[in-house]
């Protein structure tokens, strides 16, 4: 097995930008006049499991580089044999109708599970400096083995799902908010069109009650988060949760009183209120557009993490 | 209820979510004057189809159009899907969406000068309020010829609908007059039945992005300010050049001209961006006082002076990349004869403590090399240039620092300076360290009138222009405009393709400066 330094990783980054500067064959400097220009606005660091499809993978990193230019440092966790190994990359677009390539560096760095204990000092020396960092946790062995703490500088953000892994992603962002990080969860992110829409149309009104009605046999982390928020913000309203019987994971309804009523479907909702009955878009729930939203809050999110706190208890 | 009233009402519920939704949207009506005109199909309704793309509409929302063409309802749906289709950029078009967006949009045929007119739109005002639930709210946009604007606002305001249980705004396009004695009669007009909050002058340069990006960059950041005056800045240059002729355009264009048509309103409004004072707060009346100050800080030219500080220009045939092309007076609807300026180049001087000697030049015109809009702030040379006299330096050593602001295309902010060139020796050669707005962000920047649009129906007026600034601008050029009425140019002195007349460069070499070439 060989050994990974951050040294030797930045020198590769260094020599990767030389590489892509340089004109082609043939080519003087001053013919490639449009050259590389290097975006970056934070460092972005992945933990996933090896068993990761890396195509979507390297395609939502991608997608989210356009509107999040960074570092991307992709951690891949692999089961059995002992690794610990890195390449370096960019990710490099033209935008259309321009001459300067725009790129981003990318390192993929994989290891045995056995290893994790290393990938905090390989990582904190790769963050850009003065930039954020976020870190996007995929990996059920990271969240399992807790291994995580020391590459999250104090400011930084952990961004976690737990529509996929429930009960240890919720006590993982519970930890870190506790010690005071920033924390985002993916499965909230899906719930920002329809609470927009569900504040919009409750304006002015001060509903007796709301029912949420769901799909599946326990609520997952949606319902109970729409739960906690409406709770919290009008506490004079009854909040109730139902299930609608059939399988699934989702909201599908949410009625306010009598009077207005939403019908969720893939991408959008109807909803009527009195006579009138109009749709609403929603943005799709790709990791891309999730994480492009994520990515944009480095604040604290108060909303969020008392809707966490809620229903953490 | 007065509009701000309004605006207070809707502002902070319990479930609102700053960090995460939209600006909320007050519910409203919108009425269209001109509906079934060019800037209505090409602009103003994909940017309202947008808005309700994007969720940032109430759900309470609805379009009236209104013009003198007969047509139902769902034909005006129909024509209205058609331009959304056309003319929508960088946006999928969502059947789904549209079919509830046009549940919203209703027409009325009327014309504006017949009071009986106002009286139908009252009476759609009020069912269209009733069964969408706008609130009352009604922003009326002047989508027509400005000599309609002052009987619209006449007939609006005798119908009654200048006030309301709700608020009511009206929106009017530029021309603000065409002098400023007509600027002022209109504002008298509007003023008779709507009062100066109520009424927002749409300037579309200022909704875009990268001109608002210009106050973020000034004061959001520490660094550029301290430099940002007299002693470190030699002059500003800013261009606004179109690579294409009027287009169709020619008989509004001959009664416009360069200098009315661009200069009196987006460049001034540029320049005021660029060089006005830092406001204490965000707010609309904020940044607007200091805007309008600094337009009033603009010397106003003494007639003597106008032909050294102003160069008017005309467009003649030209070949640009192989194809021929006409001039402006072989235009259709242009007089052979035509005295109308399609560029014009003006040296204003700002006369404040900040910029008294840096002079700020501008210009724009039809039928230039490239189509391109920015701001150049060139310093002041180092004091001293000690790479100069020991032989090894070339001569960009000497060239002053820049500080570009692309406003279109591939808008963005570059700074120029030199740098040593790697290896033995000091040669000194000029970089640019670059900002591209659209790379830096992917996302995709809302066009003018979505975000205009959208500040009208919150009440935001940051980005509208006020009476002040409208009569400070037109005060501005108002001796240019005399000076260059009562002259007979030897028109044209530019061929198309061309950086302008030699007079501009002129008017700089002068002052010992010369043009960017952008």
């Amino acid at each position: 097995m060989s050994t990974v330094t951050p040294d030797r990783i930045l020198k590769e980054l260094a020599d990767l930008w030389v590489t892509t500067a340089k004109p082609p064959e043939g080519e003087s400097h001053e013919a490639q006049a449009g050259g590389v220009l290097r975006a970056c606005s934070m460092t972005l660091i992945a933990f996933v499991d090896d068993e990761e499809n890396s195509m979507d993978l390297g395609e939502t990193i991608a997608m989210l580089m356009r509107g999040h230019p960074s570092r991307a440092i992709v951690v891949r966790i692999r089961e059995g044999e002992d690794v610990l190994e890195s390449r370096v990359f960019q990710q490099c677009w033209m935008p259309f109708g321009q001459r300067r390539q725009i790129c981003c560096e990318q390192v993929e760095i994989t290891t045995s599970a056995d290893h994790l204990c290393d990938i905090p000092s390989i990582v904190t020396p790769l963050a850009v400096p003065d930039l954020p960092v976020m870190v996007w946790l995929r990996s059920k062995r990271v969240c399992e083995r807790g291994e995580y703490g020391g590459i999250l500088p104090l400011g930084g953000k952990l961004i976690a799902d737990s529509s996929h892994m429930v009960e240890m992603a919720i006590s993982t962002l519970m930890a870190f908010l506790n010690a005071g990080h920033t924390v985002g969860d993916l499965a909230w992110t899906r719930l920002t069109d329809l609470r927009q829409l569900i504040a919009q149309l409750m304006d002015t009104k001060k509903p007796a009650s709301v029912l949420i009605r769901y799909s599946g046999e326990q609520p997952r982390p949606e319902p109970r988060y729409l739960e906690a928020w409406l709770t919290q913000a009008l506490p004079e309203t009854r909040v109730s949760l139902e299930r609608d019987g059939n399988s699934g994971n989702a909201i599908v309804m949410v009625r306010v009183d009598e009077d207005l009523e939403i019908d969720l479907h893939h991408g959008g909702a109807d909803y009527r209120s009195g006579s009138m009955k109009q749709t609403a878009k929603f943005k799709a729930d790709t990791d891309f557009d999730l994480l492009d939203e994520e990515l944009g809050i480095t604040v604290h999110d108060r909303i969020f993490e008392k809707a966490l706190r809620a229903v953490a208890e | 209820m007065s509009s701000e009233t309004a605006r207070v009402s809707a502002a902070s519920p319990a479930l609102y979510d700053p960090l995460r939704f939209n600006r909320k949207t007050p519910p409203c009506a919108v009425v269209i004057f001109g509906a079934n005109g060019d800037l209505t199909k090409r602009k103003l309704m994909p940017a309202l189809y947008r808005l309700a793309f994007e969720g940032r509409l109430a759900p309470g929302f609805a379009v009236i159009g209104m013009s003198r063409t007969a047509m139902t309802d769902d034909e005006f749906r129909d024509r209205m899907k058609e331009a959304v289709k056309k003319f929508l950029e960088d946006s999928p078009f969502d059947e789904d969406l549209w079919r509830s967006f046009a549940q919203g949009l209703f027409y009325r045929a009327g014309d504006v000068m017949n009071p009986d007119a106002y009286g139908e739109l009252k009476r759609c005002l009020e069912e269209v309020d009733t069964a969408r639930r706008t609130a009352s709210n009604v922003l009326f946009y002047l989508s027509t010829q400005p000599s309609q604007y002052a009987p619209i606002a006449e007939g609006l305001g005798k119908a009654g609908l200048a006030t309301g249980s709700g608020w009511r705004r009206i929106v009017v396009e530029k021309p603000f007059g065409h002098d400023l004695e007509s600027a002022r009669d209109l504002d008298a007009h509007l003023q008779q039945f709507f009062n100066e909050s109520q009424i927002y002058r749409i300037d579309h340069y200022l909704g875009k992005e990268t001109v608002q990006n210009i106050l973020a960059f000034r004061f959001g950041n520490g660094i550029f300010e301290p430099l940002w005056n007299r002693r470190y800045i030699d002059n500003v240059q800013i261009t606004a050049a179109e690579s294409i002729g009027v287009e169709g355009r020619g008989a509004y264009y001959q009664e416009a001209g360069a200098l009315r048509d661009m200069v009196q309103n987006h460049l001034a409004q540029v320049m005021a961006t660029v060089a006005m004072e830092p406001s204490a707060t965000f707010s609309a009346d904020a940044v607007r006082d200091e805007r309008a100050k600094l337009l009033r800080s603009v010397r106003v030219p003494k007639p003597e002076d106008v032909p050294l500080i102003a160069v008017s220009g005309q467009y003649g045939p030209g070949r640009v990349g192989g194809e021929e092309r006409i001039g402006f007076r072989q235009e259709k609807g242009v007089d052979p004869e035509s005295q109308t300026d399609t560029y014009a180049a003006i040296t204003f001087r700002i006369d404040n403590w900040r910029w008294a000697g840096v002079p700020f030049y501008i210009r724009t015109g039809k039928e230039l090399p490239k189509r391109v809009s920015e701001i150049a702030i060139q310093f002041r040379s180092a004091p001293l240039a000690v790479f100069r006299n020991n032989g090894t330096a070339d001569d960009d050593a000497s060239v002053p620092n820049l500080l570009i602001l692309r406003i279109q295309p591939e808008e963005g902010i570059s700074l120029k300076f030199v740098s040593k060139r790697p290896g033995l020796g000091m040669t000194l050669r000029p970089v640019s360290m670059d900002f591209n707005y659209g790379s830096s962000f992917g996302e995709r920047s809302p066009a003018a009138y979505e975000t205009l649009l959208l500040d009208a129906i919150v009440g935001d007026a940051t980005l509208y222009t006020r009476q002040d600034m409208v009569e400070a601008s037109w005060q501005a050029v108002q001796p240019i405009l005399d000076d260059w009425a009562s002259r007979k140019f030897d028109f044209p002195n530019y061929a198309a393709g061309t950086w302008g007349p030699k007079a501009a460069d002129e008017m700089l070499a002068r002052n010992g400066h010369t043009w960017r070439r952008p």
